[in-house]
C-alpha cells in the first residue's frame, strides 16, 4: 500500500513537472507587441505602433517603496493625470524586495502584453534592462541614474529609453546645499539624522551636509573619500567628524525601537538645529515642534511637510514633486510609439533632475501649489509639447527648464 | 466483530491515504486553474509557466534540504540569512578570484558550515536548536548587509558578470538540479535508516535515545543536508539574478515554513514527514500566490493577495491536521 502510494505520488509530480516543461516550449496563442519581440523582432521591426492603431499603452511598474508620500505623489500623478490625458494605463508591482522580485515582475509584464517598463526599483538595473531587452520591452529609469559604469555599457541598448532623476552627484549637491544653508545662517551646533545609511541615497546626502557645514570625515573633505568612508563604517561615526565653523553634538540612522531614545538624546545635546537626509518629517516632525528644534529635511513637497513649513519648526525642504516623473513617461511614450528620442550619438537619455528647495511658507507653497493634482508642474501641455517628433536637446531643454 | 474491526481500518487506512494525497491533488488543481486563469486573461502561458517554476525553484530546494530538520521537530529560521550570507560569499569570491569552481565551493562551504554552526552551538550551550538559529539569522543578516554595503558602494548590491552564470539560466538545468537533490533527498529519507531514524527521532525523542539512536549524528546530517541545499538554492539564485542585495532570499525562511504545511507535513516532524512535502508544497504555495496577483489587481489594494493567501494557509493546516489528530499511533 505503502509503495503504491509513493509510485503514485511519484508519477503525479513527474507528470505534472512534464506539463510545466511543455508548456515552457510552447508558444501561446496570444499575440500581443511584447510577445512578439520576446521571440525574436527587434524595436525597429516594431512599425504597427499603439499611436498608429489607437491601442492603449501599457506601461507597468517597477517599486520598492508603496507607502511612502514620495512614492504615493508618483503614483497618483501617474493613475489620475496621466491616464486621463493619455491613452495608456500603468500597472504597479507590488513592493518590490530584491532583484529576483524585480525580474519576475518584468517577465510578468511581458507575458501580460505589456509594451514598457518604467522603475522605480533599484536592487538591480542591470538585471531589469537585459530582462527588458530579452522580453522586448522598453525600459526607463525614473526619479533616479545608474551607476555611471552602468549607464556606459547599456546606454546604446535600443530598448533602454533613458533615465531621469537625481543622480548620485545631485544627491550629494542637495545635502551640501542643506549643511550650507544653516552653516550660512550662523548655526553653530547641529544634529543629524542619517536616514537608511547604507541606502546610497542617503549616503551621498550625508556626505554632502558634512561638507556643506564645513565639516571633514576621517580627515577627508572631498566627496569620494567622504562617501567611501561612510560606506565602510555604515553610517557616520562621530569621532570621525572634524568640525569646521558648525558641530555635529549627535547623530543616528534607521528606524527602530530604540530610534526615539536617540533622537531624544540628541536634543538633550541640545542642537540649534535638526538635518535629516530624509524620513525625519515622516518620523519626527511632532517631537522637533515641540522642542522647538528648527530642522531640515529632503523628501517632497506634501501637504503635512507645508503644515510643518508654516505652522512648526521645518525650516529647510529639498524636495521632488510628484509631476517631475512626467518626462519618462514621455520618453517612453515616444519609444513605444516608434519616435525614440536619443542622444546624437544614438545612446539612451540621461537627464540630471534637481531638487526644488522651500525655506519658507510662501516658496513652498509656490511649489506646492503649482503641482497640485489637476495642474501639475508637468502638465499635458508641457509633456504634449516633448510627445512625438523631437530632438534630444529639445526634450532636455524641457526637462531641465527651470520650473520654479 | 472481527469484520467490524477490519472495515475500520481499512476506512481509517482510506481516508489516511486520501489525506496524504490532498496536497498533491490541491498541486494539479491549482495547476489547472493557473492554466486556465492565465489562458483566460489571454496571457502568455509559456511564459507564465516559466515565470513561476524560476519563483519555485529556490523555495523547493532549500525546504527540501530543510525538511530534514524539520522531520527531527527542529526549525531553522535562518535559511534565509544564509542563502543571502552563501551568495554573498560566492560572488566576492568570483569577483576576487574570477573562477566559477572557487565560487562553487565557497558558495557550498559558507553554507554547510552556516548550518553546522547553528547544531553545534545549540548542542553546546544545550539551547535549542531554534534559539540559535535565531541569533544565527541576526548575525548572518548584519554580516551579509555589511558585505554588500561596503562593497557594493553606490550600486547597493554586489554583483558578477551576467555572461558567467547566463548559460546556467535554462529550464533543463534547473529541472536537472532538482530533480538529482530531490532524488538524493528521497533515497536518504525513505530508503536508508537516516530518515527512518530521523522520523523516530522527531515523533519520540525519549524513545529513539533510549534505543541507542544518536542525536547529534542525525542532527549533524539534517544540518549538513539543509546546508547543501541552502547552498544549491544559493546558486540557483544567482543564476536567476547575478546580483545580490541586502533583500536578497529575504522571504525564503518564513516560505519554507508555509511550503511544508502546504505540502501536507507536520510542523512537528516524526513519522509523518515526508521529503517530497517541500516541493509540492513550494510549487503549490507560488501558483496560488501567481493566481491570486493575477485575479487580484494590485492597483486595488496592496496585500490583499497575502490576505488571501494567509486564509488558505490556514484552511490547508486545519485539513491536513485532520490527518494526524488521530488517537491512533502512525502507521
Amino acid at each position: 500500500m505503502k509503495k503504491l502510494r509513493k509510485l503514485v505520488s511519484l508519477t503525479l509530480v513527474l507528470a505534472l513537472a512534464v506539463c510545466m516543461l511543455a508548456g515552457c516550449g510552447s508558444i501561446a496563442g496570444s499575440s500581443t507587441p511584447a510577445a512578439d519581440a520576446g521571440t525574436g523582432s527587434t524595436a525597429a521591426d516594431n512599425t504597427d505602433t499603439p499611436a498608429d492603431s489607437g491601442k492603449t499603452v501599457k506601461i507597468g511598474v517597477l517599486v520598492a517603496d508603496v507607502s511612502g508620500e514620495e512614492a504615493l505623489g508618483f503614483a497618483d500623478y501617474y493613475k489620475n493625470y496621466i491616464t486621463s490625458n493619455y491613452n495608456v494605463e500603468f500597472s504597479y508591482t507590488e513592493q518590490l524586495a530584491d532583484a529576483a522580485a524585480e525580474k519576475a515582475a518584468i517577465e510578468k509584464f511581458a507575458a501580460q502584453g505589456f509594451d514598457a517598463i518604467i522603475s522605480f526599483s533599484a536592487s538591480d538595473r542591470a538585471t531589469q534592462i537585459e530582462t527588458c531587452s530579452a522580453n522586448g520591452l522598453y525600459y526607463a529609469v525614473a526619479s533616479g541614474m545608474l551607476d555611471d559604469e552602468q549607464y556606459e555599457q547599456y546606454k546604446n541598448d535600443e530598448y533602454f529609453v533613458g533615465q531621469i532623476g537625481p543622480s548620485m552627484d545631485t544627491e550629494y549637491e542637495a545635502g551640501y546645499a542643506m549643511g550650507k544653508y544653516f552653516a550660512d545662517q550662523g548655526v553653530k551646533s547641529i544634529a543629524m539624522y542619517g536616514a537608511f545609511i547604507p541606502n546610497p541615497m542617503h549616503v551621498y546626502r550625508a556626505a554632502g551636509v558634512l561638507a556643506g557645514i564645513g565639516a571633514t570625515y576621517g580627515g577627508a573633505s572631498d566627496k569620494d573619500a567622504i562617501v567611501g568612508q561612510i560606506f565602510g563604517d555604515q553610517g557616520i561615526d562621530l569621532s570621525k567628524v572634524g568640525a569646521g565653523s558648525v558641530e555635529v553634538v549627535g547623530y543616528f540612522q534607521g528606524f527602530g525601537d530604540t530610534t526615539f531614545d536617540e533622537l531624544f538624546g540628541c536634543i538633550g545635546s541640545q542642537p540649534e538645529a535638526f538635518l535629516s537626509v530624509g524620513m525625519a518629517t515622516t518620523f519626527f516632525t511632532d517631537i522637533l515642534n515641540e522642542n522647538g528644534i528648527a530642522f531640515s529635511d529632503i523628501d517632497s513637497f506634501t501637504s503635512a511637510n507645508g503644515t510643518a513649513m508654516s505652522e512648526g519648526k521645518l525650516v529647510y525642504l529639498a524636495g521632488k514633486y510628484s509631476s517631475s516623473v512626467g518626462p519618462i513617461f514621455a520618453a517612453v511614450m515616444n519609444a513605444v510609439n516608434g519616435t525614440p528620442v536619443r542622444n546624437e550619438d544614438g545612446s539612451a537619455l540621461s537627464i540630471s533632475q534637481n531638487y526644488l528647495v522651500a525655506t519658507d511658507a510662501a516658496s513652498f507653497d509656490k511649489y506646492a501649489s503649482a503641482d497640485k493634482g489637476d495642474s501639475p508642474i508637468f502638465n499635458k501641455e508641457i509633456l504634449d509639447g516633448i510627445i512625438g517628433e523631437v530632438s534630444a536637446a529639445d526634450f532636455i531643454a524641457c526637462v531641465e527648464a527651470d520650473r520654479g | 466483530m472481527e469484520n467490524q474491526k477490519n472495515e475500520l481500518l481499512a476506512r481509517y487506512k482510506c481516508r489516511q491515504m486520501i489525506l496524504t494525497l490532498l496536497p498533491l491533488a490541491a498541486l494539479i488543481v491549482l495547476f489547472a486553474v493557473l492554466c486556465i486563469t492565465v489562458q483566460s486573461k489571454g496571457y502568455r502561458l509559456d511564459m507564465y509557466l516559466k515565470i513561476i517554476f524560476n519563483e519555485s525553484v529556490v523555495l523547493a530546494v532549500v525546504a527540501t534540504g530543510a525538511t530534514f530538520i524539520y522531520t527531527l521537530g527542529s526549525f531553522d529560521i535562518s535559511l534565509g540569512a544564509s542563502t543571502l550570507f552563501s551568495a554573498a560569499c560566492g560572488v566576492m569570491a568570483y569577483n576576487a578570484t574570477g573562477s566559477m569552481a572557487v565560487m562553487l565551493l565557497v558558495l557550498f562551504a559558507v553554507a554547510v558550515g552556516c548550518s553546522l554552526a547553528s547544531s553545534v552551538l545549540a548542542s553546546v550551550f544545550g539551547v535549542p536548536v531554534f534559539v540559535t538559529t535565531v541569533a544565527m539569522m541576526s548575525v548572518l543578516s548584519a554580516v551579509s548587509a555589511q558585505i554588500i554595503t561596503t562593497n557594493g558602494g553606490a550600486l547597493g548590491g554586489i554583483s558578477i558578470p551576467s555572461e558567467v552564470v547566463k548559460p546556467f539560466d535554462v529550464i533543463w538545468f534547473k529541472v536537472l538540479v532538482l530533480a538529482v537533490f530531490v532524488a538524493v533527498c528521497i533515497f536518504l529519507f525513505d530508503f536508508t535508516r537516516v530518515g527512518r531514524r530521523q522520523k523516530f527521532l522527531g515523533g519520540n525523542p525519549v524513545c529513539a535515545k533510549l534505543t541507542g539512536i544518536n542525536l547529534n549524528k542525525y542532527a549533524i546530517i539534517a544540518f549538513v543536508m539543509a546546508g547543501i541545499g541552502v547552498g544549491i538554492g544559493a546558486f540557483l539564485t544567482l543564476v536567476y539574478t547575478p546580483s545580490v542585495t541586502t533583500g536578497t532570499a529575504s522571504s525564503i525562511g518564513m516560505n519554507i515554513i508555509v511550503a511544508i504545511v502546504f505540502g501536507g507535513m507536520p510542523i512537528s516532524g516524526g513519522p509523518r514527514s515526508r521529503i517530497y512535502a517541500a516541493l509540492v508544497g513550494g510549487f503549490s504555495y507560488i501558483m496560488l500566490n501567481n493566481i491570486l496577483k493575477i485575479l487580484i489587481d494590485t492597483n486595488a489594494g496592496y496585500g490583499i493577495s497575502q490576505v488571501v493567501s494567509a486564509v488558505f494557509f490556514l484552511a490547508v493546516v486545519y485539513l491536513t491536521g485532520l490527518n494526524y489528530r488521530s488517537q491512533l499511533l502512525p502507521r
